[in-house]
């Protein structure tokens, strides 16, 4: 269903789409004339603690191996759950929203979304084709939006069924406890390539990046630190694979919160190419989802509690969401138009829901959201590039004329 | 990927700008000429009227890139660089329906 049709907006005049458009513009404006010196200091002192942690847990580990067994134990169970924090700091708060280009503004040259490598198996460039182009220009649109599922499950009921979906609950469980290594070939399009269809050249490409930044991963992570700690090499191997699955289950989990919980919508591809800038606002907070907690969860979570706001204004810097997220739930009460958020448990408990309805058909279960439209069915696959894009002609005869 | 070899601009088809291609630059932050990712700095070209008011239509370019961009494009063009920018998607009330680009940290 395209925006204009669904239920939750249907209520709006076409002024009212334009105003509510035009007052977040104002709250990104405010944000933008704001940002500064603190909010500077607070991306610095977030890289500086986890740069901290992830060190004391390195060293924790190669220091503990000569001592006794019992001391050994608990440093390293504590190294290993600090190693866990820090690669989450690092791939939530840090990477994910510098490769947004939330800290571009700084002009400082390590922390730019050109020039950040993040601590995890999919290279930067890749990320941001699949995640900063495509889910956050597509967001929850069938079809489009491959972040819907991540080609591996059914999660939305326009999707067609097909028995191997009888397998999610195992197939989920594998995504959570893998989730690096599922991302790191998820904007490869693997079903692309067995039909065929993927340019051979970009599929060479994307694999060689993905071999040496999988391999640098394995490297640091399975070899080189596990022979710092010289005979309890294995214990050390044993923490950092503790601390890698600790990061992939927690990063699917809030990701999964933020587009499966039962308000957040899908829609279809109808008037998407000319969607107003206030329609895709509103495309944005009716396909998304928050969840609450406390400063530290957010900041744990990269700040994707507030998922409404980060897909509002993707690329504005995370340690103002909370201050954003007053004025636009203001914003949604005032146009009473729903605004998705609960507790972490709940939030996931609907997607655990999901994800085990959706293993079996359609006629078997209930609708527990909004149905998208009548008879919509989403065939198997995603679309290439070439199909998301028609010709249009934006710079008339003046560029033209001059090639 | 495109890379500019005197004919082939990645945002580009055939002198005009592509709008999807030109949201694509934006988000995945990738040149609009070669298609690789964006460097720092970042830089745009344009007229001095879009450098007047600081917001372009062209998608983000390598230093590098601009050049050849204005090469081929529009000589007259002129080059800004910046830190980082802000992608505008065009309001329904705007007269240009075209995305512009603010540079956000000047250089």
């Amino acid at each position: 269903m395209a925006i204009a049709d669904v239920k939750e907006y249907c209520h709006l005049t076409p002024e009212e789409v334009e105003q509510i458009g035009a007052e977040l513009d104002a709250i990104r404006a405010e944000i933008e004339e704001s940002r500064g010196d603190a909010d500077a200091a607070y991306i610095n002192r977030v890289i500086t603690v986890q740069r901290w942690m992830a060190a004391a847990a390195r060293i924790g580990m190669i220091v503990s191996s000569p001592m006794d067994k019992k001391v050994r134990g608990p440093v390293l169970a504590a190294s290993a759950v600090s190693l866990g924090l820090a690669k989450i700091l690092e791939n939530m708060e840090i990477g994910h929203n510098v490769m947004h280009g939330q800290w571009d503004w700084m002009n400082d040259p390590e922390i730019h979304s050109s020039t950040w490598e993040w601590d995890t198996g999919q290279p930067a460039e890749q990320w941001k084709h699949s995640h900063n182009y495509i889910h956050h220009q597509f967001t929850n649109v069938l079809g489009f939006d491959n972040d819907i599922g991540y080609g591996v499950l059914r999660m939305a009921r326009e999707q067609k069924w097909h028995p191997v979906n009888l397998g999610q609950p195992v197939y989920n469980a594998l995504l959570a406890s893998l989730f690096q290594w599922g991302v790191a070939l998820h904007d490869l399009d693997l079903e692309a390539i067995r039909k065929g269809k993927k340019d051979p050249k970009e599929m060479k490409r994307q694999l060689k990046q993905i071999a040496k930044k999988g391999r640098n991963q394995i490297l640091k992570d399975y070899v080189l630190y596990p022979a710092l700690s010289g005979k309890q090499w294995r214990s050390t191997l044993k923490a950092n694979a503790t601390a890698n699955v600790m990061r992939n289950v927690w990063s699917y989990l809030i990701i999964f919160c933020g587009h499966f919980p039962d308000g957040a919508l899908h829609f279809t591809e109808d008037e998407l190419e000319d969607e107003t800038r206030s329609e895709w606002y509103l495309r944005q907070v009716l396909g998304t989802a928050n969840f609450e907690g406390g400063k530290l969860l957010h900041v744990m979570s990269g700040n994707l509690g507030y998922q409404i706001e980060h897909h509002l204004f993707p690329d504005l810097p995370s340690n103002r969401y909370a201050e954003i997220s007053v004025k636009v739930r203001a914003l949604c009460d005032k146009y009473d138009i729903p605004y998705t958020t609960g507790p972490l448990h709940r939030q996931y408990g609907q997607v655990l829901r999901v994800i085990h309805k959706l293993s079996l058909p359609n006629k078997l279960t209930q609708d527990d959201k909004p149905p998208t439209g009548k008879d919509i069915t989403v065939e198997h696959g995603r679309r290439q590039d070439e199909e998301r894009q028609q010709r249009r002609l934006e710079l008339g005869g003046w560029s033209r004329s001059a090639s | 990927m495109s890379r500019v070899d005197g004919t082939v601009l990645f945002a580009w088809d055939d002198g005009a700008l592509v709008k999807a291609k030109v949201t694509q630059c934006a988000l995945s932050r990738v040149c609009g000429a070669c298609g690789g990712s964006l460097a720092r700095p970042v830089a745009f070209v344009g007229t001095a009227e879009e450098v007047g008011r600081n917001a372009f239509h062209a998608p983000p370019l390598h230093e590098a890139c601009a050049a050849d961009v204005r090469r081929l494009l529009d000589p007259s063009w002129e080059t800004v660089l910046t830190g980082g920018f802000e992608f505008v998607r065009p309001a329904k009330h705007d007269e240009d329906k075209r995305p512009t680009f603010e540079p956000n940290s000047l250089l």
